[in-house]
Parts: C-alpha cells; sequence; structure tokens
C-alpha cells in the first residue's frame, strides 16, 4: 500500500508541477483513487491509500478535557483499538448536524496515527486521471483551503481532494 | 563509529544482558567474600569464569577496550588462584572499581548514539601493578622485594607426565572438539575411549589426546579436569556433534578451532582449558583473541536466578530457562488484554438478553476460567522477584560504610517476592536514593552517639518485601535517629511549602513534607544524597509505577519508608460509575467508602463549596458532572451517590449519577492524537474498552482532585 501510494504521490507530483507551468499534456493515465463524500452540498475527497475503513457513526466517548478543540468528538472503539473521532463538518466552521443513516465515519491513518472522520454522507470511488487535474489557485492560503490538498474537475462536478496529513496533525488553525 | 560489526547487531542484546548480569554475579561473590574475610576456591573459579566469559564475548563482539580490561581483572584472580594468596584485602576496591567501569562502559554501548571506548589505561596499570603485588614482584607501595623470583606456573595439574602435545599437523580440514563429562562421574578414560568408538563409527580421527586411555586408567583424572580432546574430519563435525549430543554423561564439549592455541602448555595462556568444569558451566559462548570457540553445552544446572529445576538424576534434562525479548511479552500481554475485552462483549452481549441459554452460559463459564489462567500465566512471565535491585543495595552500603565510616548491616527479608518487571525496572533509583538517604541522614554519625542512646554500636538498615492484597509492600527501615518533625517543619515553613497553618500538622503529615519537591534537611550536600531532588524523584518514580511512598519515623528510634506499589499495572480492579451518561473507572483501590446521602448532611460553606461530615471528620464534595463539565439530570444529592476517595495526603467525595459494578479492567492509554492535550491534568489516566464494547473513562484519582 505505501508503494502504490508514494508512486501515486510522485505521479501528482510531476503532474503538479507541469500543470503550473507550461501547457499541460492530456494523459489518460490514472494516478490514484478517491473515496468521495459530502459534507453539506460539497463534494471532497480522500485518496484511497490512507483510508483504513468506512464504518457507520459509533457510540462516541466524549473525552472531558476543555483544552481538547470541540470538532474532536471523542473516542470510539474499533476492534478493540481507541480511536479519536473528528467531525469534518465542524472542523471546516460549518454547522454541526445531527448524524442521520447516511453519516459515515472514514477511519484513515497516518504515519501511524489513526483517526476516524465523521462525514455527512460517502459516495463513491473516483478514478483520478491527469486531465481531471484542476489548475488550482494559491492554495493554502485562504484559511478555509488549508486542508486541501488539489482539485478535481470531474464530468460530474469539482472534487476537493483534502491532504490528510494536515488533517491529522495540523489542527490548531482549524476553525 | 558504529557499535558492532553489520550483523553483529542481534548478538548485542545478548552480550548486553550477559554481561551486566555477570558483572552483578561478580558483585555479589565479591561482597560476600569481602565479609567472609577469604575467597573460598568456589568463589575464585566463579570469579574467573565470569571474567573469562565478559573477556571472551567483549572480543567477540570488538569491544577491545571492555576485553583488555576484563583481562587484567582475569589475571589477577589467575594469580590468586594459583598462587593460593590468602591475603587479598586490597584487592577488593581494585576490583569493584573495574567492575564498575566495566558496568559504565556497557551502558555507554547500551546508550543510544555513537559509542566511543573509553581510555581504560589507568585502572588497568593498576590491576597491573595489583597482580604484580600478588605475584610477589612489588609490594603496595611500589618497591621491588628482593625475592622476586616467584613460581608463577601451574602447579596443580593432574599429572605432570600428562600434557597434551598435538602429534599432527592440522589444517583447515579437519576440527577439534574438546569433551568434557559430568563432574564426578568416574572411568572417565573408558567413557573416553567408548565414545571415541562411536565417533571412530562415523568419521575419521586424526587425533586424539590422551593417549591409550582404553588402559591406562590414569588419564581418568585428566580427562576428568582437563577434557578429552578429538581430532576429526572438519566435514563431519555436523554428524559427530549428534553422536556427543546423544551420548551419556556428557557435561559439554567445545570445538576449538585453532587447537594449539587451547592446548595446556604449561604456561599461562592455557587458562581456557585448565578452567575446571564448573567455571564453563553456564550456557555463555567464551572467545577469546586467537581461539575461536563454540561451547555446546548439555544442560546443566545453571546458577543464575531463577534456579532452573535440577536435573533428573541419570537423564540429561533440557534447558529449562530462555530469555526472551519483553516487547514479545508486551505485545503477549496486550493480547491477552483484548481476550478478556472481547469476552465479556460475546458473553454479556445484550443479544442474549432474556434466553434460556444452559449450555451457552455453562460453555461461558468454562471459557472464563481458561482465561483468567491465561492472564494469570501470563502475568506470572511478567513477574521477576526483587532479588535484583535489593542485591544492588548490598554494594551501595558497602561503598558508603566505607566512605562515612559508620558500622551498618543490611539486612534483606522477602526479596523472593515477585513484581511486573517493568515495575522493577522503576524501583532501582527510588530504592538505590532511600538506602543513601537512610545512610547518610538517618543513621548517626558516631557510635558513640548510638551507645549514648542505649542503641547497639552497628547500625541496621533493613530492606523488605511482602504480598499483601493485591499490592507489594517494599519497607525501608534504619535504626537510626528518625526525623524531627519540628526541623521538618521549620524547614518548611522557611521555604514556603507549607499549606496550612503550622499548628495543624500532625507529626505524620509533617515528615511526610520530605518527600515534596525541593525539600532537603540537610544543610550540608553531600556526595551521596541532599541534592535536595532525591526524596523528590523517589516519590515520582514511585507514583509513575502506580505506587505510593509514606513515611513513619520515631523521633531517636529510627524511620521506615513504606512504598506501595502494585502487582501489575495493565489490568486494574475498578469501580464503574456514571457521570450524565458518560462511564467512568475508579480504581478501587482509591475508594473508600460510597454510600447516598440525604440534603440535610450537606455543609455548604461561604463560596458555594460543600462538604460533608462522616465519623467526625469533614471531606469537601467535588460534583464529577461539574468538574467534567457533563451535562447531568442527577444534580440532587438524594439522587447520586457519593464516594469517599482518597490519596495520601487527601480525601474528597465524588458524587456521580449512579453506581455501575465493579469490574476488572485493561488500561490502555489514550490514542497518540490526543498526546498534545494535558488530558492527565483533567484527571484522567486512560481508557478502557467494556463488555459491551463501549469506552470507560479511567479516573486518575490524585490528578482530579488536586488540581
Amino acid at each position: 500500500m505505501t508503494e502504490a501510494k508514494a508512486l501515486a504521490l510522485s505521479k501528482k507530483e510531476a503532474i503538479k508541477s507541469s500543470g503550473k507551468g507550461a501547457i499541460r499534456v492530456e494523459k489518460e493515465s490514472e494516478i490514484t483513487k478517491v473515496l468521495t463524500f459530502l459534507i453539506g452540498e460539497q463534494v471532497y475527497g480522500i485518496e484511497i491509500p490512507y483510508i483504513i475503513e468506512i464504518i457507520g457513526v459509533p457510540s462516541i466517548t466524549h473525552v472531558p478535557c476543555y483544552e481538547i478543540p470541540s470538532f474532536i468528538k471523542g473516542i470510539i472503539n474499533v476492534r478493540s483499538k481507541v480511536v479519536p473521532v473528528v467531525n469534518v463538518r465542524a472542523c471546516f466552521g460549518k454547522e454541526e448536524i445531527a448524524y442521520d443513516e447516511r453519516a459515515c465515519t472514514i477511519i484513515v491513518a497516518h504515519e501511524g496515527v489513526s483517526v476516524g472522520l465523521i462525514v455527512d454522507e460517502v459516495l463513491d470511488v473516483s478514478s483520478v486521471s491527469e486531465k481531471h487535474l484542476a489548475k488550482t489557485p494559491e492554495l493554502n492560503q485562504v484559511n478555509n483551503n488549508k486542508f486541501i490538498d488539489y482539485i478535481l474537475e470531474m464530468s460530474d462536478g469539482v472534487k476537493l481532494v483534502l491532504d490528510v496529513q494536515k488533517l491529522i496533525f495540523d489542527h490548531d488553525v482549524a476553525y | 563509529m558504529s557499535k558492532v560489526d553489520a550483523g553483529m547487531g542481534a548478538m548485542l542484546d545478548a552480550y548486553l544482558f550477559e554481561s551486566q548480569t555477570l558483572l552483578e554475579q561478580l558483585d555479589e561473590i565479591l561482597l560476600r567474600t569481602e565479609q567472609a574475610g577469604t575467597f573460598t576456591e568456589d568463589d575464585i573459579n566463579e570469579i574467573f569464569r565470569i571474567m573469562h566469559t565478559v573477556k571472551g564475548s567483549s572480543a567477540m563482539m570488538g569491544f577491545e577496550s571492555l576485553q583488555q580490561l576484563s583481562h587484567k581483572g582475569e589475571d589477577m584472580f589467575f594469580l590468586i588462584r594459583e598462587n593460593k594468596i590468602q591475603d587479598t584485602s586490597f584487592v577488593y576496591d581494585l576490583v569493584f572499581r573495574m567492575s564498575d567501569l566495566l558496568k559504565a562502559e556497557i551502558d555507554l554501548i547500551q546508550a543510544e548514539g555513537d559509542y566511543h571506548p573509553t581510555d581504560f589505561s589507568d585502572i588497568i596499570k593498576e590491576l597491573e601493578h595489583g597482580a604484580d603485588v600478588l605475584a610477589g614482584k612489588a609490594t603496595l607501595d611500589g618497591s621491588t622485594p628482593a625475592n622476586a623470583e616467584v613460581d608463577v606456573s601451574p602447579s596443580d595439574s593432574a599429572d605432570a607426565a600428562l600434557v597434551d602435545t598435538v602429534s599432527v599437523d592440522f589444517d583447515e580440514d579437519f576440527t577439534t572438539v574438546k569433551i568434557y563429562f559430568e563432574h564426578g562421574i568416574e572411568m572417565e578414560n573408558l567413557r573416553a575411549f567408548l565414545l571415541l568408538n562411536k565417533i571412530l563409527e562415523e568419521t575419521e580421527v586424526a587425533d586424539y589426546f590422551p593417549k591409550n586411555v582404553e588402559d591406562d586408567p590414569a588419564t581418568s583424572a585428566y580427562i576428568a579436569e582437563n577434557g578429552f580432546r578429538v581430532t576429526f574430519v572438519a566435514d563431519d563435525k555436523e554428524t559427530v556433534t549428534s553422536v556427543l549430543r546423544s551420548a551419556l554423561n556428557i557435561e559439554k564439549f567445545e570445538f576449538v578451532e585453532n587447537p594449539k592455541e587451547a592446548i595446556p602448555e604449561g604456561g599461562v595462556k592455557s587458562l581456557a582449558v585448565e578452567t575446571p568444569i564448573e567455571e564453563i558451566e553456564q550456557s555463555v559462548v567464551p572467545a577469546t583473541k586467537a581461539e575461536e570457540k563454540k561451547v555446546v553445552e548439555k544442560p546443566a544446572a545453571s546458577k543464575t536466578p531463577p534456579p532452573a529445576p535440577s536435573p533428573i538424576a541419570g537423564a540429561p534434562a533440557k534447558q529449562s530457562i530462555i530469555s526472551v525479548n519483553l516487547a514479545k511479552l508486551d505485545q503477549l500481554h496486550d493480547i491477552v488484554g483484548e481476550i478478556i475485552t472481547t469476552e465479556s462483549m460475546v458473553i454479556s452481549n445484550p443479544e442474549l438478553e432474556g434466553l434460556q441459554l444452559e449450555s451457552f452460559h455453562k460453555a461461558a463459564r468454562d471459557l472464563r476460567k481458561l482465561t483468567d489462567e491465561l492472564q494469570d500465566t501470563v502475568m506470572s512471565i511478567r513477574m521477576v522477584p526483587l532479588s535484583g535491585p535489593f542485591s544492588k543495595m548490598n554494594r551501595i552500603v558497602r561503598d558508603m560504610k566505607k566512605a562515612l565510616n559508620k558500622d551498618v548491616e543490611l539486612i534483606i527479608e522477602g526479596e523472593t517476592t515477585e513484581v511486573d518487571k517493568s515495575i522493577v525496572d522503576n524501583l532501582n533509583d527510588p530504592l538505590m536514593h532511600l538506602v543513601r538517604n537512610c545512610m547518610d541522614h538517618g543513621i548517626e554519625t558516631s557510635a558513640e552517639d548510638r551507645v549514648a542512646n542505649g542503641k547497639s554500636a552497628k547500625a541496621f538498615i533493613k530492606l523488605a518485601a511482602a504480598n499483601a492484597s493485591g499490592e507489594v509492600i517494599i519497607t525501608i527501615t534504619d535504626d537510626g535517629k528518625g526525623i524531627d518533625p519540628e526541623k521538618v517543619l521549620d524547614k518548611a515553613e522557611r521555604l514556603g511549602l507549607l499549606v496550612k497553618p503550622r499548628i495543624d500538622y500532625s507529626e505524620r503529615e509533617a515528615q511526610n513534607l520530605i518527600t515534596m519537591p525541593g525539600f532537603s534537611t540537610n544543610e550540608q550536600v553531600t556526595e551521596y544524597s541532599g541534592r535536595g531532588v532525591g526524596m523528590d524523584v523517589v516519590k515520582q518514580n514511585i507514583e509513575k509505577c502506580g505506587g505510593t511512598v509514606l513515611v513513619e519515623s520515631k523521633l531517636g528510634l529510627g524511620t521506615t519508608f513504606i512504598i506501595k506499589i502494585p502487582l501489575t499495572l495493565a489490568i486494574i480492579d475498578g469501580m464503574e460509575i456514571e457521570v450524565g451518561g458518560t462511564i467512568f473507572t475508579i480504581p478501587i483501590s482509591m475508594i473508600k467508602q460510597s454510600f447516598k446521602v440525604t440534603e440535610d448532611q450537606i455543609i455548604r460553606d461561604t463560596q458555594r463549596g460543600e462538604m460533608i461530615m462522616i465519623r467526625g471528620e469533614c471531606y469537601p464534595i467535588m460534583r464529577l458532572h461539574e468538574r467534567f463539565g457533563i451535562p447531568s439530570e442527577v444534580t440532587n444529592f438524594e439522587d447520586g451517590i457519593l464516594l469517599l476517595v482518597e490519596t495520601e495526603n487527601k480525601s474528597v467525595c465524588l458524587f456521580s449519577d449512579k453506581l455501575i459494578g465493579e469490574q476488572q479492567v485493561v488500561v490502555k492509554p489514550f490514542p497518540p492524537y490526543f498526546s498534545r492535550y494535558n488530558i492527565k491534568g483533567a484527571g484522567l489516566s486512560g481508557c478502557t474498552i467494556m463488555g459491551d464494547g463501549s469506552i470507560a473513562l479511567i479516573i486518575d484519582v490524585a490528578n482530579l482532585i488536586e488540581n
């Protein structure tokens, strides 16, 4: 899995740099797969290699510690492993809604740290090829775009692919 | 510089472990013999074996400095043994220093980062000088005596006529094996002959020694002492090994790659072979500079604790002790924890409620019995006796006795008490600090003072351990001058450590002030203790492994430090309580009592604080739902329940919605994702997965009520 990820990343990097500079060469080759999900009306994606599993919204044990930001909902039990959960809605500064039957927890892992991400609805898996990569404006400048790695323009709409590394480790400026 | 050659990495752990164990053994023997005032032959042989093994394995690992130093130590004991020197008193300090340096060097190797060998030339010179003194070539003050001609050559070979000489020119095509028979077996010559015939069936034997074993019974003694040497075709090494393994009454056998080096020629070089069997008894891999020997050991009674079961008479027992990587045990332990959790998930599954399941419940009971047994077994694997950390204290007392000129006896009791390995590792420092404290501050400076107070001139420090209801209690007692509560209070007042009016402190509370950070009653900082951090460190280390420290002292009579530590860390007995829908677990050991109250029992102070009077003592009430900020419907005291919890210096009543029940829980730390938040400060120490799969939070009582 890590090898595949590295390969995908290196391809992605290559495409990113070429995309920014000269004219982009259209290619049909698939570079990675992205799991897409909904937060409100917006479609987001997470690259498949980060994803461990998708489960419903289990009962969450709140950890009463005032230092913990409110978008970290608590901890859940995933087959005897204690995993923290983050409400992605709250993390993106959107209004929290009650979890309905379509709400899901996506368990992602990066560098040995697992986190559950609660999303409104999981859509499907999209194959991303080079031609889908949108020309991105200066990302990471605006606070709200902080977690966005790159943007896909696909036939069924625009998808924002999230940077899991930042989502997990970099949430001091989350609001 | 890298520590070891590539490929040796896996050996390094074994090497470090072995060397540390051996050096500890060395200290033990030295202490014992120093007390007895003389070396017995067994002691010297044992010391010799230790030095030899350390030297050999250091050479094998490529640690030259260690090898040289231990070589000098070995030389010294060689002289003591060969010359039967009785007056060895001056040796001790030298050898203790050497042993310390070796240990320090091994710690260096073990430490992270680059390893740079230490220059031992000073101590080596001293050891050489010491050896010269022993050999009679020099005196302690450095002058050379007139009769410098002392016979250093070994004199006690079994038979002077029997000298093993290699009669064939060997090349690499031949392998030499040395066979040692079991001690005291007798008729070694015939056994050797039979064995030789067996080997002859398998391979071509080029040479063996002693010759004519068949008809010369005199060779018996030589074989008993020096082993039986056979040189055969190298290609058949494996077949011969299996022959030797299946043969009876063989203590051990070893392959000698370079036979000429290993064969005794009546010189000092031949130590390895002249070493009697007891010295090579342990499963070690000695290798000296030139000779690379491989010891394939037949089972032998190991001398390291814990003792191996004694082999059944006649039949050679198999090696019964293996060393296991602690990480693997931890893993096993984790899995057992998960099995226990999963088991409760299955057995108390909510879907089973209300069903009549007779055979299911029977099977469930059997399963529970087995998992309980499994847990006990895994726990017992991790248990190690306290004799390790305890015996280290011998050395500290010995050194301090000399330095402080106090006559103190160390009494050790209950050192076979077993505690979880991870806890024992955390105990070394606290014990050392406490024993030093007793030596330095506890025991009176002069024996006259003691006698004047009606005590014996010789003081004692007692180190005792005992099991008591799921806890291990370690006490360190001295019969010294005790702690003066007034002095402690004076000092604490000056340092601003008092939290309530001085008059309110009981004698015991005052004495326990010495464990406060930054407290040290001795004005003078000494080499051994009194840096003002000692007792604080003791307390922290003990608390790290879930224990507590108490001080009890009678002025003029002595002081006792009482350390209570849990047997194990990972599984605790917990009381489950509910607060606003969240389940919390409180370690049962912290709970003194739980009770219902009525509104009129509550005492309210002027700052909205609530208190309750129990048996004449007033305890503050902490509402858990307010403390944790959890909305709860239970806010009337009459609807909920109070739990009286106690830490060493504070008692508080916790108000919760209801008690759920008592359960053994497996403690899990919070996920690393939370490490940036101060959860511990919030009064939570971890979490646990309950039978129904939900998560309960474990309350850290000390942090909860103190912050």
